[in-house]
């Protein structure tokens, strides 16, 4: 029996080790891009090229440069196409670490205010972008273009970015990241649903309206409802809206506050930008009665949420949506092309529907008039930290980017547009007819759509808020309870931060 | 003298690296607390506040919460980790057919990373994909969702500690109960001792030192628990099972609170030394018990 028992020991020891050099050999490696970039491609492919040359008189031959980003189908372009591009155009290296979202900011942030120079690019949500300026850990891109002509590329032209790129200047209009995406988060729909005559029919009988992309807030919770139930009856897996609830995540926070609250009228997170206030008594609106029915509309859509809802950030909404597990939601307009087109990863190839989100009375006029928004016009840059150790060779890697040239592929490959040719590209114009006109409705209507407000204290704002919004979630807390703390909180860490009194 | 020399010149390099990734470090960061420094704020740059921060903490309901949590789960888990270890140890000590496998197979989640067992009872329960979910909903209609219930989640945490660290608590005490004279046990059933009796007046005071040393190290493991209940819940849903580690980080991290985050952490382990120093009294009043 000892003799076994150790046969069995050293069998089960072998079938680890070999488990192991399984796993490590059989790591999935990224998916090789649909296409190289063509202009961009040509400008890389020959090693005399400006690149080469630049790079040569910039002492920048065989240096390696290192970036973080966020895993993001752009991000992963950038790292799985154009790297190798410029290092076979130039000679310098890019090593681009994409990772999630939390990582990303927590070891860009710690290495440029300990100014240790590990990272000679980082990428700067349009959001945080306000925080990095007031901290100065970004070097102003358009000076360094002035000071040093050799390095600036022909074919890297600022007036072409799209008006995206005011986001990435400050008071003096120059420039500190260079633009890579720009995307709304809109509203997906299952499209073969929403058009099947049975649907319809049921629908309108259970309703008393036609089936059509919602445009108000009941319009929409009927149409989850009834999906809901839907899949029920019919033994699917099918659920009325996706939601990106995630009940420890700071994604939750972000979907109610730049989705869901601004489509009911509720601006800048409710906070009163005169007097950094966020209480309705002192003129702000995070605890105001709209921003109350925003929070029970969406805790309520939980109901009609597919389970994973509350483990869910902008990822998981994407991959459940993708699975075919809801049929409404507000997705991230960058995963839009992978989900419509893309059928190794997508189960509703041709099946997605593109529309605005629905809103509440007055909004659209808001949104129209400049005064507000409907939702959320994501995106970011490319910056160039302070604490940079090649900030020349750098320089170069990011009009690499910025090349009008490598947009139309990293356009396809990420749903995301920052320079107003791109729209125009065949390339595009022939994947915008397979994702139900996507992104001609961010031309068309981008402009409805805003930004993150200019906060400088934008995460520690969102710390103090977001366990409220995840109890409200959870149901621990009645939304009206957890947005009157929420308010008195955000005050409280206003003041602490030096805003207000 | 020249043996004090030689004792000190071979201590240097441990005295040297305990100065450098010990002390140096507690001494930045007991620094650090007495100051407001938050990259997010409008007054850039370190700030003196003097013991403010200390101050603070005692009236932030987070903190005191994340606190009496971590405290109320390190309870838990090391009282069943140890009652489950010693009813375990007790049968290994004994001789059984497959006893060699069974202690194999039993300490595999020792060798895990513990990222790695939050990312496999990740795996294991999240909602709508994983198998215990799956088959709770299919086979008893029970809806076990982490993200949607603070008790589901914080037991959850609990049985995955208990999972990861039992089998250390059952071999440290195997050990212990392998190391017992046997004479004692013997001679008190000779006298008509019961096993209930032989268990409770011989056994338990003659490893209370080992048990109480398995109790030390893993109170102070779990009081520090951060990286398999991050991969797990992320301190989810709501702050369910935000333990005090998980709460710093969140403090440090995202906020960039570095002053307030660096007095939570300076306080939480005063709170640490003084749990020790209890224990060691109690370890030392054992010991005098015995004498």
């Amino acid at each position: 029996m000892r003799v076994s028992s150790r046969r069995l020991f050293s069998l089960l020891s072998v079938l680890i080790v070999l488990a192991m050099v399984l796993t490590a050999c059989t790591t999935v490696a990224p998916a090789a891009p649909a296409a190289a970039p063509a202009a961009g491609g040509e400008a890389a492919a020959s090693a005399d090229s400006w690149w080469a040359t630049a790079a040569e008189a910039a002492g920048c031959k065989d240096v390696t440069i290192k970036g973080i980003s966020e895993s993001t189908p752009p991000s992963n372009f950038s790292k799985d196409v154009l790297a190798p591009a410029f290092e076979a155009a130039s000679g310098i290296k890019v090593e681009l670490e994409t990772t999630s979202w939390d990582q990303m900011y927590s070891k860009a942030i710690n290495d440029m205010q300990a100014n240790t120079g590990i990272y000679d690019f980082v990428y700067i949500e349009q959001d945080i972008i306000y925080s990095y300026l007031a901290n100065k850990y970004l070097t102003n891109i358009s000076q360094m273009l002035k000071d040093n002509p050799e390095l600036a590329s022909p074919d890297f032209d600022l007036a072409k970015f799209t008006s995206f790129i005011d986001n990435f200047k400050d008071a003096n209009g120059d420039v500190f990241g260079v633009p890579m995406e720009a995307f709304i988060k809109v509203y997906l729909y299952r499209k073969d649903l929403f058009e099947d005559p049975a649907v319809q029919t049921a629908f309108k009988e259970k309703y008393g309206y036609d089936l059509a992309p919602a445009t108000t807030h009941q319009q929409y919770q009927d149409i989850a409802d009834f999906f809901t139930q839907w899949g029920k009856d019919n033994g699917e897996e099918l659920f009325g809206s996706t939601v990106q609830g995630n009940t420890g995540h700071s994604s939750s926070f972000y979907e109610f506050v730049e989705s869901i609250a601004p489509s009911f009228g509720v601006y800048n997170w409710g906070i009163n930008q005169e007097n950094w206030k966020a209480d309705v008594a002192n003129g702000g609106e995070m605890n105001s009665d709209k921003a109350k029915a925003a929070l029970t509309f969406w805790v309520g859509l939980l109901n009609d949420a597919p389970p994973e809802a509350t483990s869910s950030t902008w990822d998981e909404v994407a991959a459940s949506f993708a699975a075919g597990r809801a049929a409404q939601g507000w997705v991230y307009g960058e995963n839009a092309a992978w989900i419509a087109t893309n059928p190794e990863k997508s189960k509703i190839v041709g099946k997605v529907g593109v529309a605005l989100p629905p809103t509440a009375e007055g909004v659209m006029d808001d949104a129209k008039s400049g005064k507000g928004y409907i939702g959320y016009y994501d995106g970011g840059a490319y910056g160039l930290p302070v604490s940079s150790k090649n900030a020349k060779c750098t320089l170069l890697w990011l009009q690499y980017m910025g090349q009008e040239s490598v947009q139309a592929d990293w356009a396809v490959a990420g749903s995301r547009i920052v320079m107003n040719s791109t729209y125009d590209d065949p390339k595009v114009q022939e994947v915008d007819a397979k994702t139900d006109n996507y992104y001609t409705l961010m031309k068309e209507q981008g402009p409805l759509f805003r930004g993150a407000p200019p906060f400088p204290f934008h995460a520690a704002v969102r710390a103090v808020v977001e366990p409220f919004v995840w109890k409200a979630l959870t149901g621990e807390m009645t939304p009206s309870d957890a947005l009157d703390q929420a308010a008195a909180a955000a005050n409280a860490e206003l003041v602490n931060l030096g805003y207000g009194k | 003298m020249r043996s004090n020399r030689m004792g000190w010149g071979l201590l240097t390099p441990t005295l040297v690296v305990l100065a450098i990734f010990g002390f140096l470090p507690f001494f930045y960061v007991a620094y650090i607390g007495f100051f407001n420094w938050n990259a997010f704020s409008n007054q850039l740059g370190m700030q003196w506040a003097g013991v403010n921060n200390y101050r603070r903490l005692v009236f932030d309901p987070a903190f005191l919460d994340s606190m009496g949590r971590t405290i109320l789960f390190a309870f838990l888990a090391v009282t069943t980790e140890l009652a489950l270890g010693f009813l375990l140890a007790q049968t290994l000590v004994k001789s059984f057919p497959g006893r060699a496998v069974f202690r194999t197979i039993y300490t595999l989640p020792l060798i895990m990373a513990p990222i790695a067992v939050g990312a496999s009872w990740r795996l294991l329960t999240i909602p709508g994909f994983g198998p215990i979910p799956y088959f709770l909903d299919k086979w008893f209609g029970f809806d076990f969702n982490l993200g949607r219930y603070g008790t589901q989640a914080f037991i959850t945490v609990l049985v995955m500690d208990i999972w990861h660290w039992t089998p250390f608590v059952t071999l440290t005490l195997l050990a212990g109960l392998t190391a017992l004279p046997k004479e004692p046990n013997e001679q008190a059933m000779v006298d008509g001792a019961n096993r209930w009796q032989v268990f409770r007046y011989l056994t338990i005071p003659m490893m209370m030192p080992v048990l109480l040393t398995t109790i030390f190290i893993r109170l102070m493991d779990a009081l520090r628990i951060v990286d398999e209940v991050f991969m797990l819940t992320s301190g989810g849903p709501g702050t369910a099972t935000q333990f005090i580690g998980i709460h710093i980080y969140r403090v440090v991290v995202p906020k960039t609170d570095y002053g307030y985050g660096s007095a939570m952490s300076l306080l939480v382990l005063y709170f640490t030394i003084v749990l020790c120093w209890l224990l060691f009294i109690a370890m030392t009043q054992v010991g005098k018990q015995k004498e």
